[in-house]
């Protein structure tokens, strides 16, 4: 397993650097000089070429790259042409946002992917599985951010049961640590903050997560009535294991595999989607940083946010694979 | 098999759906604002953001500011004196001012943050708005007088404009320039109490103000980008006030029992930035373009009729407007001027047009509805979208198009701040490079009498407009929606000051 692994991570370092190489070189396409966007508008074209010289700008492309790119390898992502301080500090600062809405939307999308499958499953040949493929359907045909209007509409503004801006109640101060608010606030041992900000988890994680749960579930339904055509299955029934245990003891364990795969491919996705939402439940990610950058040609920002979402893909990837191999024996012993 | 559905898991779920709701905004003691740009960093003499001003004007103080009605007041200045050659400006400080760490504020601090720091070559905005301070002298603490190598006749409305707030010598130096951004320290009517970017500003009142003290203990200012969340939030009392909503989103809120609503002209003005050649370089063309857009309609259709039609870029009540000059709106007359030099609707004369797309409310959309007006006298645009960043680029390498959709800011009114920089050929805002306009408007930065100052940039701007050089449009609004009970103070140039809040 181990070498598999590193395999993974052998092969994951030229595609990081290709992404790198290929994102540096076609945001230099853009019409917009990083030299003048760092400076106020009323500098002169002087200003502007000096600032061109200090920041490299003027060298040739192939050698602005290496530049940068050694000082990526040294920890060193450059400095924001808009906030003018490290983009390493702003990307690591927005990171567990992103991570806490991410990985919350995806348990909401596993379990709502894995139940949906399982009721999908439950009820074939029924007149509901049709009410509910309908339903997953209708789920996946909206975008996330359309969901996310609707939930602040429906739940934040009609019901007004629940918070959708920020990740805390405005009384509420941020407690110190690692920016993952679920986690700082039980170290600090407040449930009140641990409350708010889960309350304010729940839209925005909801929203990304419900458009994610219907592939899930389809997957997990066909490889389902796969599995439960298997010779194993007909034997355990005939032992007289209960229909209940033989699905979720026996048959689930080894459908799980392809839904596995399906959670990893959506993940990356689903940490992509999070730009968006962000936005509109005003979550300080690094989709929200990525907004600002963009909006304010900031390269370097840029660069450290595509390469950081290009990381995150591989390091699910690479987690997917371990499951695999956890999960299926014969997978171990090739 | 089937699932059950029970009645417990319905009680369960409806249970779970009334959790109660952690305490939203309004207060008798403080106050939650929506606003939908976070500052760029906590050195407000670092980079240069319209929209952050109002905030760092709650934690900083500037030298000068404005009255509400934008006139040019003592702040911690309270005499200054501008010599008659403009090239010297003498500033009485308060004696009682003090930062929020109890230091008192100086002279000194005036010099090391116009002058010391400047000079010390870090990347300040700053910098290129005093580019001609040579010296600042520091006679008292309460006395401090700048130089410049030339005459800088708008050195007053720079001290109450963009980057000038006064920074403490002693902790800065201490501390250094990034801790300063962690633990920022001013001398205004609030602390930075908790800042988390992007996300949310949490300050809390200086009961050692020297001014006249807030009346809130704590502002509170949530980071809410998205202009239908921010009208979401405030419909559903997350906020207690917040700005820049969609102007119909503004007018059906300020209909809901306890919220009001106000469109207010600011100093913002939206005009059409124009080339000199090209397509363009037909002063006909260009005279028949400006008369062919009615803004009257453009005003009604995007601002609820509540931005202003302009015809100088000056908006009324500034000191640059002239209340006689009107630009007429009158497709005949584009009519017969694009006949003459020969175009008309059957053989129409084709530019390149340029527009942001959400940089400003209704940015795209009236650019498409001006595209239309342009096209029944026999102007045929090619609409293009760029991103704002884009905009200087685009100038710089002579790549902007016959006419662009501009917005432009200009807190303090100034004329110089509007006509000059906007018909300046040497600075990137302007793709008019005409060299015979361009001189008179690089030498009429140097007059210093106040009288012929003001008078000098208003010919330039009635010249500018006759000639098709110029062609402003509508005078920006800011929407603003807030709880009944809580009162603020309107300001001409859109701020919004914590300060001012008051629940009544």
């Amino acid at each position: 397993m181990l070498r598999t692994l590193a395999w993974r991570a052998a092969v994951a370092l030229p595609t990081l650097l290709v992404v790198s190489a290929l994102m540096f070189m076609a945001l230099r396409l853009l019409p917009v000089d990083p030299a003048a966007m760092s400076l106020p508008p009323n500098a002169t074209n002087a200003d502007i070429a000096a600032m061109r010289h200090t920041m490299g700008l003027d060298k040739p492309l192939p050698v602005q790259y290496v530049i940068w790119l050694d000082q990526v390898l040294h920890g060193n992502f450059g400095q924001s042409i808009h906030f003018r301080r490290s983009v390493a500090g702003l990307v690591a600062n927005a990171l567990p946002a992103t991570i806490e809405l991410a990985g919350s939307a995806m348990v909401i999308a596993f379990i709502l992917g894995v139940g949906g499958g399982l009721l999908l499953f439950a009820l074939r040949g029924r007149r509901s599985e049709l009410a509910l493929e309908t339903a997953t359907t209708l789920a996946m045909s909206l975008p996330e951010f359309l969901w996310g209007l609707l939930f602040i509409f429906v739940f934040g503004v009609a019901l007004n049961w629940l918070p959708f801006t920020g990740r805390l109640a405005p009384s509420l101060p941020q407690p110190p640590g690692t920016g993952f608010l679920l986690i700082d606030s039980l170290r600090a041992g407040r449930i009140d903050i641990f409350w708010s900000a889960l309350l304010h988890l729940i839209l925005p994680a909801s929203a990304l997560g419900i458009a994610f749960a219907p592939p899930i579930a389809r997957v997990l339904r066909a490889s389902l009535l796969a599995t439960w055509e298997q010779d194993y299955i007909r034997q355990a029934r005939l032992r007289g294991i209960s229909e209940t245990r033989l699905l979720l003891a026996h048959a689930l364990r080894n459908a799980a595999l392809p839904s596995l795969t399906m959670v990893g491919v959506q993940f990356g996705f689903l940490f992509g989607g999070s730009l968006l939402i962000e936005v509109i439940f005003a979550d300080p990610g690094i989709g929200n940083l990525m907004v600002d950058a963009v909006r304010n040609a900031d390269l370097p920002v840029i660069q450290a946010v595509g390469l950081t979402y290009c990381v995150v893909v591989l390091v699910i990837n690479a987690v997917v694979d371990a499951l695999y191999m956890v999960l299926d024996p014969r997978l171990r012993r090739a | 098999m089937q699932l059950p559905l029970s009645r417990r898991l319905l009680l369960a779920s409806a249970a779970g759906a009334s959790l109660p709701l952690p305490a939203l905004a309004a207060g008798q003691d403080s106050a939650t604002m929506g606003w939908p740009s976070d500052v760029p960093g906590w050195d407000p003499t670092l980079r240069f953001a319209p929209d952050a001003q109002g905030i760092y004007k709650m934690v900083f103080d500037q030298p000068l500011t404005q009255s509400p009605h934008l006139k040019l007041i003592a702040n911690v200045v309270t005499k200054w004196q501008l010599a008659p050659d403009g090239k010297t400006l003498d500033l009485e400080l308060r004696p009682d001012v003090t930062f929020h760490d109890g230091a008192k504020m100086t002279s000194e601090d005036i010099r090391y943050t116009f002058f010391e720091r400047v000079k010390s070559g870090e990347n300040l905005d700053i910098s290129k708005s005093f580019r001609t301070l040579v010296g600042v002298d520091t006679p008292s603490p309460t006395h401090a007088v700048m130089h410049f190598s030339q005459a800088f006749p708008t050195a007053p409305v720079w001290l109450a404009f963009l980057g000038s707030f006064v920074l403490p010598k002693e902790y800065l130096s201490k501390v250094g320039a990034a801790e300063f951004q962690k633990k920022p320290i001013g001398s205004g009517p609030f602390k930075l109490a908790e800042y988390e970017i992007n996300a949310r500003i949490v300050l809390e009142r200086n009961d050692k103000y020297w001014g006249p003290k807030p009346a809130l203990r704590r502002i509170t200012i949530e980071i809410i980008k998205d202009p239908s969340a921010r009208v979401a939030a405030i419909q559903s009392g997350q906020l207690d006030l917040t700005v820049n909503v969609p102007v119909r989103e503004a007018q059906r809120l300020g209909h809901i029992p306890g919220l009001a609503s106000e469109l207010d002209p600011i100093t913002r003005i939206i005009l059409l930035q124009v080339r000199n050649d090209r397509n363009f370089s037909d002063e006909n063309v260009r005279l028949a373009a400006h008369h062919a857009i009615d803004k009257a309609a453009l005003s009604k259709a995007f601002y609820g009729g509540a931005a202003v039609p302009l015809s100088l870029p000056a908006p009324p009540g500034s000191p640059g407007y002239v209340p006689g000059f009107h630009f007429a709106y009158d497709p005949k007359l584009a009519m017969q001027l694009l006949a003459k030099s020969g175009y008309g609707p059957k053989n129409p004369i084709k530019i390149g047009f340029d527009t942001t797309n959400g940089q400003f409310p209704s940015d795209y959309d009236m650019a498409r509805a001006i595209a239309a007006m342009w096209k029944k006298v026999g102007i045929e645009a090619d609409l293009k979208v760029i991103e704002y960043a884009q905009y200087f680029e685009l100038n710089r390498g002579d790549k902007l198009p016959e006419a662009t959709l501009y917005s432009f800011d200009n807190a303090t009114g100034d004329p110089e701040i509007y006509a000059g920089y906007l018909l300046n050929p040497h600075l990137p805002f302007s793709p008019w490079k005409d060299p015979v306009l361009g001189k008179r408007v690089v030498a009429q930065f140097t007059v210093t009498n106040e009288a012929e100052r003001i008078a000098g940039w208003k010919k330039i701007e009635e010249d500018a407009v006759n000639m098709g050089a110029c062609m402003p449009l509508l005078q920006s609004v800011i929407t603003l929606v807030r709880k009944k009970n809580l009162s603020y103070t309107r300001y001409g140039n859109g701020w919004v000051l914590g300060q001012t809040f008051r629940w009544t």
